[in-house]
């Protein structure tokens, strides 16, 4: 298979020179905090804040014994903490390896992005775009920073909110993330304000891009609205192996919240994120996530529905190619009445690819009128593929409903055999099978999301079907 | 090893290398029982279970002087039924090699105490039920052995009676031949605590597996139902109403080893009062056991404010051509149901236990039409 232009299973094995302006070396200790702090620029409650999350990473166990085998062999002082380019390229587009250009061109990401989604470019450079977007966002009155300016020029915003969806001492990678946290957004929206297009990750200028433990905290404040997108389709390389990311949404009453996610991470990453989101009275938060890389995905986005007619939903595609493990699922926890949640997880397996689903719903004691709607549907691509599903669901009282249902199939071998009577080759008939198997969900992404998304599913099918 | 005289080299190589695997079997499992802790919070097979509690108390009273007592009797089982001692080591092997949903500690303990209880070796079609019955009022630890020849119709009641303060931990083992159909049903009365820990082994016939329980105050039930020949079916249903304070801890593996056969699973509780049920199920597809259809249902009604349900359904599939799904729904009365009969002058007090009393039924027929 020579015209591959996709193979998942040799992207982790490329390396790069680096030149960071600041590394903190390897492993995690105070005085690594300290240099992060130095280096940052950050107050002295947030340096104490730090430290005592380290304390509590260091004593809490490693939390998960129904965990896959695999993340034992993570090694935490083998870890970078915090690395820091400044905005100068640090790679050269000549070292990106060939398939992952020729994915750039089959997914037609333009130009500019594909030298910083290479991790050539620092920055994504369309500041003429992002200048007017951004002056448009002031005039609103949004506050979109990275972590450090959150936290310093806006403290009376964030500080009351920040740690409090997922605590410290939520679990050890939550503990660790408190600790070591650097990047990504802080954005609050003010009262009422709908913010008409999508905020990006990569649009932000002048700030670190995702890093190895983003820290995202999204705050709407009531009746506001808006749309957020991290990652991208596109094969996203960092040398760094281990990404332990917190995203917090707080939907105040009224307000309204969409978190897409799409990620490709190299085989080599783990990835082990923790998503949690608070919604209000009459509040919804949408989770909107797509897996399709890193070796070994951790990743139950959550909904905590706190006020009265809340709303929570989950949408969840993932993709398990040979050597990947995709554990993704949701979490809904019913603590008020009358909220409902919705989830609907799919999951494609591969080669020897395994797709788990582990969920929680759970309606806590005294809550009425509350309702819950699950459905996990499994497809298998090959005759060695897995699949798991391992939904936990508790109900107490007898004023809810709940109701969870999962299959798991492979792709009828009548409906390829009417598409390659029809001329198409067999790997066209699986890729559009597969599809048309997640068209339903495609669709929730933004548009040029479910573009990229199709073309990458074609080119996954195009490697599978030998 | 003495060979019978006239077998053929393969046969002897065939029973030589058979007997080394139980051997090593053997080894593997003594040493499971000697790794084994007592179910503790850290054990994902008794998540909600409440292990501190139960599974402490139950282990208290297996290490504990009690001796274990109880009366066993069989009825309408003609030569069949053979009494389970202490000395027959076959049998203890077979128990030996049993799996477990997480209680191998707690099986060890039951190994200890061998030697209750009856085993059925049922070669004719049975005209009645056989009723097997144990009953005690302080602690018991039978063990049951069903082996049912190829081919041959069986119907198996096995009841369970705890006087109210007594404690019946109970192992159930069942192999079934090929082209042979077993009913069974178990039963446990009034128990203060009732546990089993049942294996299907099915060898190419059907199996219909029943539980219902009825007023004990805590009850698990383990269930691991195996398929090893194409062709096999594997039927679980369960029906329980859970009032007062009672926990219900069930849990279910259906596991295909091989392709080409059914497993199909219907659990439903009616929970009321303080009850607490749970379900905890998976189905288990080997590595290319191709062409294998495995359902399983976990329906649940619930009728006060402080009934929990757990309900925790899930698929493990290593193998692709495969019809698998699950479905778990827990609610409380259609109220369109209760207003009917209420309109029809039935008391509402008649009318909650007729719904319920009607969405247990469906199980019970469907265990009565397979």
């Amino acid at each position: 298979m020579d015209e591959t232009p996709f193979q998942i299973d040799t992207r982790g094995e490329f390396s790069f020179p680096e030149n960071h302006k600041f590394d903190a070396g390897f492993g995690l200790t105070e005085a690594t905090i300290d240099y992060i702090c130095d280096a940052k620029g950050e107050p002295d409650w947030v340096r104490q804040f730090r430290k005592d999350a380290l304390k509590k990473f260091n004593e809490m166990p490693m939390p998960t014994h129904w965990a896959p085998e695999g993340i034992n062999d993570l090694d935490f002082d083998k870890i970078r903490y915090y690395l820091s380019h400044g905005t100068m390229p640090y790679k050269d587009w000549e070292e990106v390896p060939d398939d992952v250009k020729r994915t750039f061109e089959r997914l037609g990401v333009p130009e500019q992005e594909r030298a910083f989604l290479a991790g050539v470019d620092a920055q994504y450079d369309s500041e003429t775009a992002y200048n007017n977007m951004r002056e448009e966002l002031s005039k609103q009155g949004v506050i979109f920073v990275n972590s450090t300016e959150g936290l310093k020029e806006y403290e009376h915003i964030f500080r009351p909110w920040f740690g409090k969806v997922i605590p410290v001492t939520d679990n050890k990678f939550s503990a660790l993330n408190h600790a070591a946290f650097s990047g990504c957004s802080f954005i609050y929206v003010p009262t009422g304000v709908k913010v008409a297009q999508p905020l990006q990750a990569y649009f932000r200028i002048n700030s670190e891009s995702m890093g190895q433990f983003e820290r995202t905290l999204i705050i709407a404040d009531e009746g506001a609205e808006l749309m957020y997108m991290e990652g991208c389709t596109a094969p996203k390389y960092d040398s760094a192996t281990l990404h332990s990311g917190v995203v917090e949404l707080v939907a105040l009453k009224g307000a309204k919240i969409q978190y897409v996610t799409v990620q490709n991470w190299a085989t080599n990453v783990y990835n082990l994120v923790i998503q949690r989101g608070l919604a209000m009275e009459d509040a919804e938060i949408r989770w909107i996530d797509c897996n399709l890389g890193s070796g070994l995905t951790m990743k139950y986005p959550a909904v905590v529905l706190q006020g009265r007619r809340a709303r929570g939903e989950v949408v969840s595609i993932s993709l398990a190619h040979s050597g990947q493990l995709q554990d993704t699922g949701a979490r809904m926890i019913h603590a008020a009445p009358e909220t409902t949640s919705n989830i609907v997880a799919k999951s494609i397996s591969i080669g020897e690819g395994r797709a788990s689903y582990r969920g929680e719903v759970n309606v806590l004691k005294g809550m009425k009128g509350c309702k819950n709607n699950t459905e996990c549907d499994a497809l298998l691509i090959n005759a060695n593929s897995r699949t798991d599903t391992y939904p936990a669901i508790s109900v107490h009282g007898n004023a809810s409903a709940v109701q969870h249902e999962a299959s798991v199939s492979q792709v009828d071998e009548e409906m390829l055999f009417y598409m390659q009577q029809r001329g198409l080759t067999r790997a066209q008939a699986m890729s559009l099978a597969v599809n048309g198997f997640i068209n339903d969900l495609v669709k929730e992404f933004p548009m040029e999301y479910s573009v990229e998304l199709r073309r990458l599913i074609d080119l996954e099918m195009e490697d599978s079907i030998g | 090893m003495d060979f019978p005289q006239n077998m053929s080299m393969e046969e002897a190589f065939a029973l030589a290398e058979a007997e080394a695997k139980l051997k090593q079997a053997l080894t593997e499992s003594k040493a499971r029982f000697e790794n084994a802790v007592i179910p503790n919070r850290l054990n994902e097979d008794w998540r909600f279970g409440r292990p501190h509690k139960h599974a402490v108390a139950l282990a208290e009273l297996l290490q504990s002087d009690t001796p274990s007592q109880g009366e066993a009797t069989v009825q309408h089982a003609g030569e069949a039924a053979v009494p389970v001692t202490a000395e027959d080591d076959d049998l203890r092997q077979t128990e030996m090699l049993m799996p477990t949903i997480g209680s191998d500690a707690l099986l060890g303990m039951h190994l200890k105490r061998f030697g209750d209880g009856y085993a059925l070796y049922i070669e004719e079609d049975t005209k009645e039920p056989i009723l097997l019955t144990y009953k005690t009022d302080t602690l018991y630890t039978p063990s049951t052995f069903i082996m049912v020849a190829p081919g041959v119709k069986a119907h198996v009641i096995e009841q369970h009676y705890g006087c109210e303060k007594g404690t019946i931990f109970a192992t159930r083992n069942i192999q079934v031949a090929e082209g042979a159909e077993l009913k069974v049903e178990l039963q446990p009365y009034g128990c203060a605590r009732c546990m089993s820990i049942t294996n299907i082994q099915n060898m190419g016939g059907k199996v219909v597996h029943y539980t219902h329980h009825f007023a004990c105050d805590w009850a698990r039930e383990e269930t691991v139902a195996e398929i090893y020949t194409p062709g096999a079916d594997n039927q679980l249903f369960s029906a329980n109403k859970l009032d007062l304070d009672q926990v219900l801890d069930q849990h279910t593996r259906q596991i295909h080893h091989v392709g080409g056969a059914t497993s199909n699973l219907l659990y439903k509780n009616v929970v009321d009062d303080n009850a607490t049920g749970i379900f905890a199920g998976n189905i288990y597809v080997a590595p290319g056991a191709h062409n294998t259809d495995a359902y399983q249902s976990n329906r649940n009604m619930l009728l006060s404010e402080k009934a929990t349900i757990h309900s925790l359904p899930g698929l493990e599939i290593l193998a692709d051509k495969v019809r698998c799904s699950h479905g778990s729904a827990s609610a409380p009365m259609d109220e369109e149901q209760l207003f009917y009969l209420l309109s029809r002058g039935i008391p509402r007090d008649e009318a909650l236990a007729l719904v319920s009393h009607g969405f247990l039924q469906d199980v019970v027929d469907k265990f009565e039409r397979s």
